[in-house]
């Protein structure tokens, strides 16, 4: 079999690679001209053309400097929680708050040629090759964080750049955290971003993220593990996405690990975004629930796809996973592709997927209480979509989703 | 006041009503009754504006303007409500959200500022305790779970919190209960005003009993066939409707 010759974009990469680039960064980006950018062709990108859809390969974006940390100061609003900010996937230490009174916890630079495995996808490849000061976030065993910490992703001044932001956050034994991601780069440029969760044994983790604007091309790479009866519950949203890919590769790798991961997509015009989880039970008694639901108008497409692995070893594995799509226009989609593969033959595993539009028969009945149209579109839509925030414990972290999700719907009521 | 001319409605493809004219003064209780499938459900769904009913010919005109033009919420704003035989469960969406957001529908399109949240609350509350709503009921969403009796007692809720000029009652009996008949018969007596009218959509003539009409009106294929007063009604009760039934037919 000839291989392809190597796509525009390929090429682009290949020249933007910096010549100190470090051995293994070389041995990433290796890795990813081997497999080159997903296709159609690649089964499970096949939603999701990602070489059709990036012709070239955008500039890289540096570190910020004082231009860019501006700019992004003047997108930081006051606010109670912690945060840690970061420009074109730098840590900024500049405009992120000071930790160290806060016990138990530690924010630091993460040092250049400093990766920490992931899944075997040619993105995490590309992203492990190209991305520079990323931050890891420790939460040491024990500690009890009651504040939520924030991780609020900017954009400097040039937008059209390609970014590669790497961050990892630690969870010790017993650690409890609630982390509230907000993602709002722009739709500029091109973004593939890793974030890294490790929980340690018996660790709790609330994990909100809300990504607001999402670059023409981005791609997000979650690599999550769980030890032994720690427990996740990770919830996201996602609204004006041109073209994304949010993929989670998910391990439960010691025994009795809960996983709690939901989403919700409002998209319209001509947003796609495409969510693939890979949920491995590594380890028998792990539960996992996986719900994610999507709201198209206009143009927009979304992409549900879900593997759950349950290898022979994985006994008494408890998983379920459903995706359901509220479509507003005639021309919206949702694909939705579920599989299951489960060599243990003492499971409870099963998936669900549905597609309705809105009720006509409630609009009418909200519409006779003086409702007008439109506002009882919204308020069937924000019950469609709300109570996949309840799948958080924490209160603050609902808050803020609920509160941009009225955004989203236009209500423009204050949170 | 209510006033129906000629009116024809066709439901897919289907003729219901047949040049149905009728008249409810400002102030008046009208009763309709008539048999099943006479055309009393399409006739109040109409009238509030349901999209996929055809009108083909006629007026409907509230205070005097013609209304089927207008989308089911600008009814509501000149003050027209309905209560539903079946009310509608609206999972997801809590009671107290969806009270608040009709009746600050309401005030919008009065001009009228939007009711503080403690103001609202104490206002439902006391609503709600006269129609023997508990706080319980409240805290869930739209009709979710509950019984028959429970959706019509929200239905006349909504209704006292909407203040409504126009109100259509549908059968607001089926499916109650003695004592919910009576619980919601006080509830919508409590609302009779000299600047509100009722029409009350009803098979039997137990209603009126507890909600004395003041006028009554016999439908029958698709259109109003007599008019009298509440003894017309006691008549119906002896008879039947197949004087009606053939008397349309002929």
């Amino acid at each position: 079999m000839t291989a392809l010759a190597p796509s525009q974009a390929e090429q682009d990469f290949e020249r933007l690679l910096p010549a100190d680039a470090s051995p293994s960064a070389r041995l990433f980006f290796d890795q990813f001209r081997q497999a080159g950018l997903p296709n159609r062709r690649v089964e499970n990108w096949h939603y999701s053309d990602l070489k059709a859809k990036l012709r070239a390969a955008l500039p890289l974006a540096g570190a910020p400097d004082p231009a860019a940390l501006a700019v992004a100061r003047q997108k930081l609003r006051r606010c109670e929680r912690l945060r840690i900010v970061t420009v074109d996937g730098f840590f900024a230490p500049e405009l992120s708050d000071d930790f160290s009174a806060l016990a138990g916890v530690e924010i630091a630079p993460a040092g250049e040629g400093e990766f920490f495995g992931g899944a075997a996808d040619p993105l995490v490849d590309l992203n492990a090759a190209f991305s520079r000061g990323g931050f890891l976030l420790d939460i040491f065993a024990g500690a009890r964080v009651e504040q939520v910490i924030e991780i609020v992703a900017l954009a400097g001044v040039e937008t059209d750049r390609s970014r590669f932001g790497r961050n990892l956050i630690r969870l010790g034994a017993g650690a409890r955290a609630e982390i509230m991601e907000t993602r709002d780069e722009g739709f500029a440029g091109f973004g593939d971003s890793a974030l890294f969760i490790e929980l340690g044994e018996d660790s709790q983790l609330d994990h909100a993220c809300r990504c607001r604007e999402t670059a023409g091309v981005e791609v997000q790479s979650l690599n999550i593990m769980l030890a032994a009866r720690a427990k996740l519950r990770s919830v996201s949203l996602l609204s004006q996405t041109p073209f994304l890919r949010r993929q989670y590769f998910v391990s439960l790798a010691g025994a009795g690990a809960q996983l709690h991961l939901a989403g919700a997509a409002i998209l319209g015009r001509n947003d796609h975004a495409d969510v693939t989880l890979v949920v491995r039970h590594d380890a028998r008694d792990c539960w996992g629930r996986e719900t994610f639901k999507y709201v198209l108008g206009d143009h927009a497409n979304g992409v549900f796809q879900g593997k759950i692995v349950v290898p022979p070893h994985a006994q008494k594995t408890d998983g379920k996973m459903m995706c359901r799509g509220l479509l507003l226009s005639d021309d919206a989609a949702l694909s939705a592709k579920p599989e299951l593969e489960i060599f243990a033959d003492d499971v409870a595993c099963g998936h669900g997927a549905a597609v309705s539009k809105l009720d006509a028969q409630q609009l009418f009945y909200l519409e006779t209480r003086g409702i007008p149209h439109i506002e009882a579109e919204k308020i069937l839509i924000d019950a469609f979509v709300a109570d996949v925030f309840d799948t958080l414990a924490s209160e603050p972290l609902r808050d803020l989703l609920r509160a941009d999700l009225t955004k989203i719907l236009g209500e423009e009521k204050p949170a | 006041m209510l006033e129906i001319e000629n009116l024809h409605v066709a439901v897919a493809g289907k003729k219901i009503l047949n040049g149905l004219n009728l008249k409810v003064e400002t102030g008046q209780v009208a009763a309709i009754m008539g048999p099943n499938g006479s055309g009393k459900s399409t006739l109040s769904y109409v009238v509030a504006g349901r999209a996929d009913y055809e009108v083909l010919d006629g007026a409907v005109r509230l205070d005097g303007v013609d209304i089927l033009e207008e989308t089911p919420a600008q009814r509501a704003a000149r003050g027209l409500f309905l209560v539903f035989q079946y009310p509608l469960e609206i999972p997801g969406v809590a009671t107290m959200t969806f009270l608040k957001a009709a009746i600050n529908a309401k005030r919008k399109a009065r001009g009228e500022p939007e009711l503080p949240t403690i103001e609202f609350m104490k206002q439902a509350r006391a609503a709600a305790q006269k129609l023997n709503i508990s706080q319980d009921m409240l805290k869930r969403p739209v009709n979710v779970g509950f019984s028959g009796g429970e959706k019509k007692r929200m239905e006349i809720l909504q209704m006292a919190l909407l203040e409504p000029r126009f109100a259509i009652l549908d059968e607001m009996d089926s499916g109650l209960d003695i004592d919910a008949l009576k619980t919601c018969a006080e509830g919508v007596n409590a609302l009779r005003a000299n600047d509100r009218s009722l029409l009350v959509i009803t098979h039997y003539q137990r209603l009126l009993n507890f909600i004395t009409p003041d006028v009554v009106h016999v439908m029958s294929r698709g259109k109003i066939v007599r008019s009298g007063g509440p003894e017309l009604a006691l008549a119906l009760e002896a008879t039947g409707y197949a004087d009606y039934a053939e008397g349309a037919a002929a």
